[in-house]
């Protein structure tokens, strides 16, 4: 018996319509983005303006803060470096951003998706460039090289991520001096020290001597080869050399720290993912985390009164003391809503937000001028000031390349060097695989970005 | 009276009560059939929609970047013809990862589906508190996998987790866990914590065994083992059918290991022991950790048709191994048999 069709669907038009529909359902939002140009000041939906900001969820409080004090509603989007891609890539992005500006700026710049900021910064009466910290240059980037360039970002804080804070308790127990808070260590001597001040039972360690990496060792390498005056990165930035003699030399002194098996490393990650809890426990006695981890040992009096910092080790003779983070925010060119992304970059870096953010202590302020609200109520705090205050005359700007990204060359590490900390390769031999394996990653960079 | 007989019934009941009605197909009812078929598209249309936009269009999207040197942000992408799948094939890193998740999936698959089946014969039991064990053996599952990473890297720690205190308590020394080479057998504890899964659905198919079968085995003098593997099994072999095919394509797919080192995110990669370093995990950093979207779409894309290719072929060397007291394409009541045989 034959049906009668008419009116009702056949199998080829509701599959066809089901297709138009769902097609239309995904390509709108994408033609809904390319309609702004970008000019307009905010949503404004329900008469307020609606800033996107995608910044971590510790910072979630002081940005809705920072939202009701501009009259912007701040639309929160938790920081997932896989949906900045995507939304990067739909040209839908936020319109502020949390970044490293120590290791992405040249990587988004590069790739056109950063907003040059210097025409704001011109007209601006309260971020002034002449207030401007130094290490703010790690957010410029001229096609070529970071610290010169336009501004693509601002750091919220900083720190000179390979000082030292450490537990004078764990020292006094191993009865050994406390250090210097003028002169560097040499990396030889930090070794040393860890050895002396790691406890163990039963092959378990109970005690760390020494976290030698805590924002990761490609970043760890690069400053150590710094401080005898070499570099990892070739001046074009477009590959990796590990086997020249300043390289190798702050590879192996990584791999026999990692050998000696007295704090975390590639081979034996911290479970908790950065060195606090550990340090606070007890379980740490040097941790390589830089003025920052000042705002977590605050909040725990006892570990404060046993806490003092110090000057970076070094591995030469070329006193440096880098910046690897640079934490602070930026804006997509494809940002819908870039004056009231200004308008929060000029009240979270200058305002009221900005003071409260540097007293805190978790981090050295972006403006010179606020460097005065740094605490320094408690001894320790004023310790760790008057040592900071006198190593950022050693500051400097190490530049990252733009072809790779951070999290590729230290998944590249991390596959390399387990074996040789286990003794199954030389360092020659990792450095040569590092460079193998980083150059692909960084030619096939390369050859996108031109 | 069958339905089409019914329908049948309808339509001529249709066109005889009004004979005078000129003949035009716009004005004739809908027939029941052609109701049903509305129906069932207006019913299917958020699935079909939702097929269309999250499944077909990405993976039309995913095809052709796999053609492509993308990295995602680029404007300077290029076609780079069929080098993607060349180099899938010629990776090492890519191969080893394929072959590892090869063999996580030829040991989990079977260890997962043989626990869960020994647990629901367990608990099928007339034994007291039946509830409670069912309930403590199926909590396990529940648990978010996120929620049962965490545990099992807290236990695990080398320095301050259970597992070593354990072990100290017996004056042993601690092992390093969670890296190479004890962090597969971790994953594989910690895969089988999920057990309860398969327990639930092997006891659904155990509970659907009618009890005359086995009561009528004893009677004939078979044994508790020649029962089990006689009647049970082939009876449940449907059951186990569906474990083993959504089990492989589960496993081929894992991406726990990201999840025990607690860090679902490109940098969190990196901290994936090499052994646990599986194809899934390598699809993930080409993605977002290399920017390689157009590798990594390959990657998708070559697992794609591995899955295809496996389910096919457990399909084809299943046919007479499982047995079915309903024909599953014509969905007529058939008499139980033993064994496959009439």
């Amino acid at each position: 018996m034959s049906v009668s069709t008419t009116g009702s669907f056949d199998r080829r038009r509701f599959l066809t319509v089901s297709a138009g529909a769902a097609f239309a359902a995904t390509a709108l939002p994408g033609c809904a983005a390319s309609v702004d140009d970008g000019s307009s000041d905010g949503d404004t939906k329900a008469g307020s303006k609606t800033l996107t900001v995608m910044s971590s969820e510790d910072e979630k409080k002081e940005l809705q803060t920072v939202g009701k004090a501009l009259g912007i509603k701040i639309n929160f989007v938790a920081r997932d470096e896989t949906k900045l891609n995507a939304m990067l890539a739909a040209k839908n992005p936020p319109d502020v951003v949390r970044g490293l500006g120590a290791v992405e700026t040249p990587y988004f710049a590069a790739r056109g998706l950063m907003t040059d900021l210097d025409p704001y910064f011109a007209k601006s009466s309260v971020l002034k460039p002449s207030d401007i910290d130094p290490v703010n240059d790690v957010w410029r980037y001229d096609g070529k090289k970071q610290g010169a360039g336009p501004r693509y970002g601002l750091a919220k804080d900083y720190s000179q991520d390979q000082m030292l804070w450490y537990r004078t308790d764990l020292f006094e127990a191993a009865k050994l001096d406390l250090l210097s808070e003028t002169e560097p260590l040499s990396y030889d001597e930090l070794l040393e020290l860890g050895k002396k001040l790691t406890k163990r039972r039963l092959g378990k360690v109970k005690v760390y001597g020494l976290s030698a990496s805590g924002l990761g060792t490609f970043s760890q390498l690069m400053g150590m080869t710094a401080s005898t005056g070499g570099s990892v990165f070739a001046e074009d930035l477009a590959s990796v050399d590990f086997s020249s003699p300043e390289a190798l030399k702050a590879l192996e002194w990584y791999l026999e720290y990692a050998r000696a098996d007295i704090g975390p490393n590639v081979a034996n990650p911290n479970p908790d993912g950065w060195d606090w809890p550990t340090y606070q426990a007890g379980r740490m006695a040097i941790a390589s985390d830089g003025y920052w981890f000042g705002g977590a040992i605050g909040g725990d009096p006892k570990v404060a009164e046993v806490s003092r910092f110090a000057p970076a080790p070094q591995l030469g003779s070329n006193r440096i003391s880098p910046c690897f983070g640079a934490t602070g925010y930026w804006i997509p060119k494809d940002a819908k809503n870039k004056d009231a992304a200004w308008k929060f970059f000029e009240y979270f870096f200058g305002g009221k937000a900005a003071e409260e953010r540097a007293a805190g202590g978790w981090g050295i302020p972006s403006l010179k001028s606020l460097r005065s609200k740094m605490p320094q109520a408690q001894p320790y705090q004023k310790q760790a000031f008057k040592v900071q205050e006198q190593e950022l005359e050693h500051f400097s700007v190490l530049t990252f390349t733009p072809y790779a990204q951070l999290a590729a060359l230290d998944g590249v590490i991390s596959k390399v060097l387990p074996k040789a900390i286990k003794g199954k390769a030389s360092a020659g031999k990792a450095a040569d695989e590092l460079n193998k394996l980083m150059n692909e990653q960084i030619a096939k960079g390369k050859e996108l970005v031109g | 009276m069958s339905t089409s007989q019914l329908t049948e019934q309808a339509a001529g009941a249709g066109a005889s009560s009004s004979p005078s009605r000129p003949a035009g197909p716009a004005r004739r009812p809908a027939s029941l059939r052609a109701r049903r078929a509305r129906a069932f598209y207006v019913f299917t249309v958020p699935w079909v929609l939702g097929f269309l936009a999250l499944t077909a269009f990405p993976l039309g999207y995913a095809l052709w970047l796999s053609f492509t040197n993308a990295d995602g942000l680029s404007q300077n992408s290029r076609f780079v013809g069929l080098d993607n799948y060349r180099e899938v094939f010629s990776d090492p890193e890519t191969m080893s990862s394929l072959w590892r998740t090869g063999v996580f999936t030829a040991v989990t698959v079977p260890l997962t589906i043989v626990a869960g089946l020994l647990l629901a014969v367990l608990v099928n039991q007339p034994i007291r508190a039946r509830g409670l064990f069912r309930t403590l053996l199926y909590l396990p599952a529940v648990v978010p996998p996120v929620g049962a990473a965490l545990t099992f890297k807290l236990i695990f720690d080398r320095d301050s987790g259970a597992a070593n205190g354990a072990l100290d308590l017996a004056g042993i020394n601690g092992v390093t866990w969670l890296v190479d080479p004890y962090a597969r057998w971790v994953l594989i504890v910690l895969t089988l914590w999920g057990v309860g899964n398969g327990m639930i659905i092997s006891l659904a198919g155990l509970q659907d065994i009618p009890k005359e079968l086995n009561e009528a085995a004893r009677v004939d003098g078979a044994s508790p083992w020649q029962s089990f593997s006689r009647i049970t099994l082939p009876l449940l072999s449907p059951v186990i059918f569906f474990q083993v095919v959504t089990g492989i394509i589960g496993s081929l797919q894992t991406f726990m290991p990201l999840l025990i080192a607690l860090d679902p995110t490109p940098k969190g990669v990196s901290s994936v022991p090499e052994s646990n370093y599986f194809y899934m995990i390598n699809v993930f950093a080409q993605y977002f950790a290399n920017g390689r979207y157009g590798y990594a779409s390959a990657l998708l894309w070559v697992l794609f048709a591995i899955i295809c290719v496996v389910t096919f072929l457990i399909f084809k060397l299943s046919k007479g191994a499982v047995f079915y007291s309903v024909e599953p394409e014509q969905a007529k009541p058939k008499a139980r048999t033993i064994g496959g045989s009439r």
